[in-house]
Formats: structure tokens, sequence, C-alpha cells
């Protein structure tokens, strides 16, 4: 499942429009009731060089968070105690101004087809399994930043 | 009963009653009309010849005076004739001659006529002595007067004359005296003969009378005989056919040959065979009863069309409670619980009553107030004429069975939750595992991704954990797998897919199974679409399964093939290598879980032992089959194999 890693970083890519820096300045919501993986995400992404990260394993206090301070990407799990990943997609869509673009991954250890299906149609961009490649996540979320600096850059436009 | 009564003192001797009612009505209605109208005749027929006797008396008289007459107008005229001689003797002027020759005119007419009419045998005798006389009075009287015309004057002459006149007389006399004679006998002739005519009419209204008598008398009688032998008769039959009528036993009637008589007869007969008849109706409708009655297992009873108990069977009673003489008349409706009472009972029947039968499932009342699980079908009963006559009511009491099925519905509820809790459980244990193994395994790639900065040791143990952790997962992985597929919570799906473009598919992932070895892979697939229903990623998964172990365990051979075939209503998948193949001892445990058959000690060799047992398990699920044999001729090695259901419009 998972081969040799490659020396592959979204980072050395050089890219026309979108640089580094501003992928990096993005503010990034991370959720999970996982101590661990919550701390696993930090460190991966802080290993890319993302500094602005929010992170939460109450659901409420993250919805707050989400609300509060509008990051431009969310990093979600499904299964939680309270409030479950269902629940924050729904939320997050009704607290989504009209016209921003805020994508969400959901990364869940539940393999369920179903799961999928479901965290799909309630708003989320993309979906990783967990145990994950840390490589592919990392480009997964560099991608899903690309697409919304470009999003907002589109809607910014006179 | 009364008429009888009343009847029986007029009743006549036995054998002539017998007589007369064994003659046919024609007859009686005959004798009835004949007897008076022969009494009548009889009567007019007697009157008729009274008549005719009296009238024949009568000219018996009037012919004794005509002789009478006829009688005296002889002796006249021989009397006158006779003074008429002597005045002519003594004068001899020839007038005195007038009344002689009178007489000899007239006397043998009359003479003639007298000789017709007489009958009388004495009489006769007296005429013939008359017809004598006269004949010797014409002749004396002819003499004197030869004797007259021939003699003078002489004395002599004289003399004889005198002599001659005097025996005239005495002729005349004689004469006289025989009419006086037959003129005696003529009148007690015509006596007796007055007597007789006075006789024979009273003997004629003598018989009159009687004739009217007994004509009355016939009547009567007629009359009787009529009302004996045919009104009273049928009065009887008709109080005998209202008993048929009503059922009740037949008064027994002589049995007469006549119409009515035979009627009498045919009455009794149909009496007879309607006691018969209605015997047998009532010995099948006793044992039809008994049968109803002594039903045990159903509650049978009937219903009026209003729905009252009309009938109630010991199973009734059994199942209910009530006992038949507690229930009869009372409502159905009070079998059923309060919640259903004010409308089930009625729709039923009406439902019945519209289209035959009803049948119902639900609660029922017992006589305790106890509830039962009634099984009822209702059926309404209807005349010939079509009119609703009432309802047959089956109960039966299934609350044993609606208590297995409760049951066996709980238990079916316990076992799809507990298949549930253990799908549940499955995910949740997926769910878990896979939580700290994702920190595990996402750590230990941080620090592979940074191993520049760490020592050799530590690269080597980072190494380690990366490998055996990748290993857990996939035994959690195939293990979860074959467990939610044992609880029946595996997502396997059922479409249609072409077997072929699938293989060809998986080729690029066969290729990189093969690329670390030295084997060649080849394939041999037909050039039509091979369809077969299944689930696309379970049987890739499979596949690959196969592949894999043979990609692993033939390290000796050079050639790996798969084929496909489509053989009855499936289609095949093989994977044969040219290896050592599998020892036939351990071939039976193939398909076991963890049983690496002793080769998981080989160097290099990975795996969860669970592949195989996985592979059975999926195509099982699929209505497939999975397995292998050893290859002998031309080479040696091992066949995996398995197969598919063929899509339906596939099968040739």
């Amino acid at each position: 499942m998972f081969e040799a890693p490659p020396e592959v970083s979204p980072m050395n890519e050089p890219r026309d429009i979108i640089t580094a820096d501003d992928l990096r300045s993005r503010r990034i919501l991370i959720i999970d009731d996982e101590e661990a993986n919550v701390l696993l995400l930090k460190t991966l992404l802080e290993r890319e060089g993302y500094s602005d990260l929010l992170c939460h394993t109450n659901p409420g206090e993250a919805l707050e968070a989400f609300v509060q301070h509008e990051p431009h990407l969310v990093l979600l799990d499904l299964m939680m105690p309270d409030i479950d990943g269902y629940q924050l997609l729904e939320a997050f869509r009704r607290q989504t101004r009209p016209g921003a673009f805020r994508p969400v991954l959901v990364l869940t250890a539940d393999t369920n087809i179903g799961a999928r299906r479901r965290a799909l149609a309630l708003g989320a961009k993309d979906f990783v399994s967990k145990p994950f490649d840390i490589v592919e996540v990392a480009l997964r979320i560099a991608n899903l930043l690309e697409t919304q600096i470009l999003y907002e850059r589109l809607m910014s436009r006179p | 009963m009364s008429l009888t009564a009343w009847m029986r003192p007029l009743r006549l001797p036995f054998a002539m009653t017998r007589a007369w009612a064994n003659q046919p009505l024609a007859i009686k209605g005959l004798v009835v009309v004949a007897l008076p109208l022969a009494v009548l005749i009889g009567a007019l027929s007697s009157l008729y010849l009274a008549s005719q006797a009296e009238a024949q008396a009568e000219d018996d008289v009037r012919l004794a005076f005509a002789i009478q007459r006829d009688i005296y107008q002889v002796h006249a005229l021989l009397a006158e004739a006779a003074s008429g001689v002597r005045g002519y003797l003594l004068t001899e002027q020839e007038r005195f001659l007038t009344p002689y020759y009178k007489a000899e005119a007239e006397l043998p007419n009359t003479l003639t006529r007298l000789d017709e009419s007489i009958v009388d045998a004495e009489v006769r005798a007296r005429f013939n002595k008359v017809m004598a006389l006269t004949g010797r009075k014409r002749d004396g009287l002819s003499g004197l007067l030869e004797i007259a015309d021939a003699a003078g004057s002489s004395a002599e002459d004289q003399r004889a004359i005198i002599a001659a006149l005097e025996a005239n007389k005495l002729v005349l006399d004689d004469l006289r005296t025989e009419i006086d004679q037959i003129q005696v006998l003529e009148t007690a002739l015509l006596e007796s003969r007055r007597a007789r005519v006075d006789e024979v009419r009273q003997g004629y209204l003598a018989l009159t009378a009687i004739s009217a008598a007994v004509g009355l008398l016939g009547s009567l009688a007629a009359v009787y005989l009529f009302s004996t032998g045919i009104v009273r008769r049928v009065q009887m039959l008709e109080a005998n056919a209202e008993r048929l009528a009503q059922g009740e036993p037949l008064e027994p009637l002589p049995e007469d040959r006549d119409e009515v008589g035979r009627l009498a007869i045919r009455l009794e007969r149909a009496s007879a065979l309607l006691r018969a008849r209605e015997q047998a109706l009532r010995d099948g409708e006793e044992r039809f009863r008994l049968v109803v009655e002594g039903v045990q297992d159903y509650g049978i009873f009937a219903l009026d069309p209003q729905g009252h108990v009309a009938s109630w069977n010991a199973g009734a009673e059994r199942i209910k409670g009530w006992r038949a003489e507690e229930v009869m008349g009372e409502h159905f409706s009070q079998f059923y619980p309060e919640e259903t009472r004010s409308f089930l009972p009625q729709a039923i029947l009406e439902r019945a009553s519209l289209v035959g039968a009803a049948e119902d499932e639900g609660w029922r009342l017992r006589k305790d107030g106890a509830r039962f699980w009634a099984n009822v079908v209702v059926t309404a009963l209807f005349n010939e004429a079509g009119e609703l006559r009432g309802f047959a009511k089956v109960t039966r009491d299934m609350t044993e069975r609606k208590r297995s099925e409760e049951a066996l519905r709980v238990a079916r509820e316990e076992a799809i939750a507990a298949s549930l809790a253990k799908s549940e459980f499955l995910s949740r244990t997926s769910h878990e595992l896979r939580t700290p193994m994702s920190a595990i395994l996402g750590f230990a790639q941080v620090l592979e991704l940074d191993q520049g900065d760490l020592a050799e040791r530590h690269r080597i143990a980072i190494d380690q954990i990366l490998k055996s952790g990748r290993h857990l997962l996939s035994l959690i992985d195939d293990l979860l797998d074959i467990s939610s597929i044992e609880a029946g919570g595996a997502e396997i799906n059922g479409e249609e897919i072409n077997l072929v473009e699938l293989v060809r598919e998986a080729d690029q992932l066969a290729a990189a199974i093969f690329a670390p070895t030295a084997l060649a892979f080849e394939v041999d697939l037909p050039d039509e679409a091979v369809n077969v229903i299944g689930d696309r990623r379970r049987i890739n998964q499979v596949l690959l399964n196969i592949l894999s172990n043979a990609a692993k365990y033939n390290r000796e051979g050079k050639i790996v093939r798969l084929t496909c075939t489509v053989a009855g209503p499936t289609a095949r998948i093989e994977v044969m290598d040219d290896g050592p193949g599998i020892a036939q001892a351990d071939v039976p445990r193939l398909f076991t879980p963890f049983d690496r058959l002793g080769l998981q000690r080989v160097k290099g060799l990975e795996g969860t032992g669970l592949g195989l047992a996985l592979s059975k398990r999926l195509i099982e699920s699929m209505g497939g089959e999975i397995g292998f044999r050893n290859r002998t001729v031309p080479d040696r090695g091992a066949v995996f194999w398995f197969t598919l259901p063929l899509a339906p419009r596939s099968h040739v």
C-alpha cells in the first residue's frame, strides 16, 4: 500500500502563480478527538512550513474556531463523541459566507464506503482513509489550498 | 272427526258400503243420476199401462152394450115381422107385410155383426140357438105366407093357418126366452167387465203411488250414497292433505278402489315418502350436527343475519369459554375486545354478505375476559332465493401460533440486531484499531522522511516499525474483511461485469506483481465478452491474491498463465504455474486462515495467511466456487481456479 517514500514535496515544485509562501500563509483548522492524530497532522504541516494552524480535539470549540477564524482549509475527523464530523460538515456549510470557499478534507479510520459517500455528499472536498500516507495527505492539502487561493482570487477580481 | 262421528249411525252394512265405495266415480255419478230417473220412468210407464188397460176394459163394455142392442133388435124385428104377417093374414092387405120385409132385409146383417162380436162361449151357445130359432121363425113366417097365398077361405085352410100361427108363436116365445137368456148373460158379462176396469184402474194407481214413493226414496238414497261415497271421503281426504301440509300423521282411510280411494292411497304413499325423506334428512342433519358439535379444535357456530348466535359447538365452548345455553341469542360482538367491538363485527358481516366470505385475524375475548389470537372465517349463508339467512363462523385459536410467531419474530429481530451489533462492533473495531495505527505509521513516516538526521540503527528501527505496522494493518484489514463477510455485513455488489475486461484492466497491477520476479505472465482470454454477476472490487481482490501467491511461491518456475473459459452457467478463471505444486496432504488446509503450510519461515515471504481464506469467502458470497489442483501432465505445477455465475442473458 505504501511503497518507497518518494522524494517529492509540494514545496519543491515551482509554482507559477501561487508561491510556496502563498500556501504556507493559509490558515488550517485541524479537528480530531485523538490527540496523537492532531499532533501527527500538526507535525506534518509544520514540517511542510505551514504556520497558521488551529488545532482542536473538541468539536464544539472547533466549530467556534471555524466561525471566528474563518480557516482556509479544514482537516476533519469523522468519528468523534458528542458532535461528529457529519454534524460539523453541516454546520460549516451553514456558517460559510456566500461566495466563500472553505474546503474540508475528511480524514477518517472509517473505511466504510457509506461514510465516504455521506461525507462527500455533505460538502467534504476530499476524503482520505486512516492510516494514511503522509506525503499523499500533504499533496492533497496543497492541492486544495491552491484551489482555494485561485477561487479567492477569482472572486476578488474587479 | 265430527263429520265422521255424525255419519257413523247412518253407515250402511259394510259389504255394501265397500262394494259401493269400490265403484268408480263415473259409475257412482251415473247411479246417482240414473236412479231417480229410472224411478220416474217406471212411474210414467205404469200410468200409461193403467190408461191402456182402462181403455181396453171400456171397449169391452161398449161391445157388450152393442151386443145387447143387436139382440134386442133381432127380437124386435122378428116380433114386428110376426105381427105384420098376422095382420096380413087377417086383412090380406100387403101393407101389413112391410115389417116382415124389413126384418128379412136387416136380420142377416145384424146376425153377422153379432156373430163377429160375441166372444163369450156361453153367450155363443145361446146365440147359436137364437140363430136356429130365428131361422125357424123366418121359415115359419114365409110358410104362413105361402099357405095364405095358396088357401082360400076353406075351413081346412083356416085350421092350417091357425096351426101355423100357433107354431110360429111358440118359436117366437122360445126365441124370446133365448134372447132374454143372452140378455141376462151379457148383463152379467158387462158387470164383470166393469168390475175389472175398476180393478185395473185401482191397481195402476197403487203402482204409481208406489213408484213415486220408491223414486223419492231412491233419490234420497242416491244423495246419501253420494255423500258417503264422495263428499265425506273428499272431506276426509282434504283433512288428510291438511295434515300432510302440517307434517302431522295421516288419519287412516279405507283403501277403496275408486279415484278418491286411489287418491287417498297416493296421499298415504306421499306421506310415507315424505316421512322417509324427512327421516333421512333428519339423520343426515343429526350426523352433521354431531360432527360439527364434536369438533374440538375449531369453534364452529352460526349467526342469524343480525349477528346473534344461533348454534354453538364444543370447539367454540372450548375456545371461548361460554357454554351454548349461555351464549345462544347473544350478539357475537361481545367476543371482540373493547377497542374493535364498535366497528369490526359489523364490518366483517358486511364484507361476508357482500363477497360471500370474510377472513380476519385478531384478538378476541374469552368468557373470563382473557384474550386469545383468533383466525376467523365468516361465511354468509343464502337460501335458494338469494336471501341472507345468516352466517357460519369458524374460529381457530391461534394464540400458540401467534406466540411462536412472536417468539420467532423477536428471535429474528434479535439475530438481526446481533448481526448489526456485530457489524457495528467490527466497524468500531476497525476504526479503533486504525486510529492508533494511523498515529504509529504516520509518525514513523515522519521520522523516515527525516532519516538524514538519524543514526543508522534508528533508521533500521523506523524501517521495522513501518514494516510491522503495515503488516499489522494488512492483518487487521483481512481479518475484519473475513469477519464482516461471515457476519453478513460485507458490502458485496451483484452487478454485471465483463470478466475479460476486468482481467485486462488488472493486467497492469499483475505486471507490477511479476516485475520483481523472473516469471513470465501470460493471459489467454476469449475474444467475446464473458459477463458474470459479482463485485468488481472483490473479484479484483481475489484475482490479485491468487496472482501474488503465484509470484511469491513459484520460485523455481518460469511462467504463470491465466485462462478464462465458460462452462455451463459459470465462467471459470484458472491461474497455473510450472512450480513444484503443493503436497497433496496440504491441499485441504489451503483455504484455512493463518495456515501458511509452514512456509512463513521461508525468507522474504510476506503475507497475512488470510488471503486464500478471504478469497474463498468472497467467491462463495458471490455464488461461485474456488479450488486448487496439482498439475501433472504435461508439466507439474499448481492450478488455482475460481468460478462465477454468468449473467442470465450470457447463458448459451
